[in-house]
């Protein structure tokens, strides 16, 4: 259609620009509803429908945008329903990786041969390092960060260090002594006053390690095995010394 | 967490046995293990305490400047494998400039962040460390 015959004759103009506006309405029309629909119900798409967009001049593949069925669609079945406690799941799933046999998690557990505050318990490092000893003030049940407080005095300095149980370098956790009546607190924290302090528990930490080379009938490694093996069989096995 | 005007424990035989922090050495706004700092000495320790180091053996008087090394504090220090380690006391160990201890002798528990910090020469004279 060109434009300057129309320019001459104005009504044709009219007519050609009021059946162009009605064309216009139409597709504009068309349009909205097609949007509208689309909006009220998403259809659900059978397979990714796959939109490339090439580039004029060079015929290339500019671009590309795939559109594929929505998974939540309601009226279809879900895909796979959502955990029901997420950061649960992942504590527990965490704690099976660092900790297989379970040792850790049961010698931490609420149960009655587990360890409890006011133990005097002895964390061994896998790299190196002395083992640390000393009496636990609290135990912090995290999931995967569950962590223990523990105690001593080295050097009439005391000293206090937080251990991650499910840490990896943490080779070994061993009960040296059991409290003889169960803490009333949950947390210890008063033995850090002087009046409650249990001072160094070296003596302790001795007097386990020599009865426990007794036991073991004349085995000389054994506090070397006993780092490294499950530590969660030893601690319930020292209790049972205890 | 060592700050101007903190007191700590000098528990090398330097002679110091309580200094106070001046200063602290870099761009920092507390001092923890294996950090620098400039003390002032406030007590020498006593002639009886220590045998050999008695009143002439001293090698720092009371009111005298030095660099010093903290070795414990009384803030809890996190390790890179989630372990934390608190102290009782803020201890420091007096050095000169160069950086090699005044004191020939530590007697006392270290942090082990020392060994970070590459204040080897501490560590090694230290009789444990945790």
């Amino acid at each position: 259609m060109s434009t300057t015959p129309l320019a001459r004759r104005p009504l044709s103009c009219l007519k050609a620009s009021l059946r162009r506006a009605r064309q216009h309405r139409i597709i504009s029309r068309h349009m909205a509803t097609e949007a509208a629909q689309t909006t009220a119900s998403p259809r659900p798409l059978l397979g990714h429908n796959f939109f490339p967009l090439t580039d004029r001049k060079t015929k290339t593949l500019r671009s590309a945008f795939a559109v594929y069925p929505s998974t939540t669609v309601a009226g279809k079945k879900a895909l796979t329903p959502p955990p029901v406690n997420v950061l649960q799941s992942l504590h527990e799933a965490q704690i099976k990786k660092m900790d297989p046999t379970g040792a850790r998690t049961a010698l931490f557990a609420k149960t009655r041969e587990a360890a409890k505050v006011g133990d005097v318990l002895m964390v061994t490092h896998r790299r190196g390092g002395e083992p640390f000893a000393g009496v636990c003030l609290s135990i912090r049940r995290r999931g995967i960060d569950t962590a223990i407080l523990l105690r001593n005095h080295l050097g009439k300095v005391g000293v206090e260090m937080w251990f991650k149980i499910y840490n990896k370098n943490v080779a070994g956790i061993e009960i040296v002594k059991r409290r003889p009546k169960r803490a009333r607190r949950a947390r210890l924290t008063y033995m850090r006053k002087p009046k409650h302090d249990m001072g160094s528990v070296e003596d302790l930490v001795f007097a386990w390690k020599r009865s426990r080379k007794v036991f073991s009938s004349g085995k000389p490694a054994a506090a070397a095995t006993a780092a490294k093996g499950a530590k969660g069989a030893k601690g319930t096995a020292g209790a049972k010394k205890k | 967490m060592i700050q101007l005007k903190t007191i700590l424990n000098c528990i090398d035989n330097s002679g110091a046995a309580i200094v106070e922090c001046a200063q602290i050495v870099g761009q920092k706004r507390h001092a923890s293990i294996g950090d620098r700092i400039v003390v002032v000495v406030q007590k020498q320790r006593g002639a009886q305490a220590e045998g050999m180091a008695g009143s002439s053996g001293a090698k720092v008087k009371r009111g005298d400047i030095r660099h010093a090394i903290v070795v414990r504090t009384k803030q809890r220090v996190q390790r890179r494998d989630g372990s934390v380690i608190r102290f009782d006391d803020n201890a420091c160990v007096l050095i000169n400039k160069a950086g090699d201890p005044i004191g020939s002798r530590i007697n006392g528990v270290v942090g082990s962040e020392l060994r970070k910090k590459k204040w080897s020469k501490i560590l090694s004279m230290a009789p444990m460390q945790a």
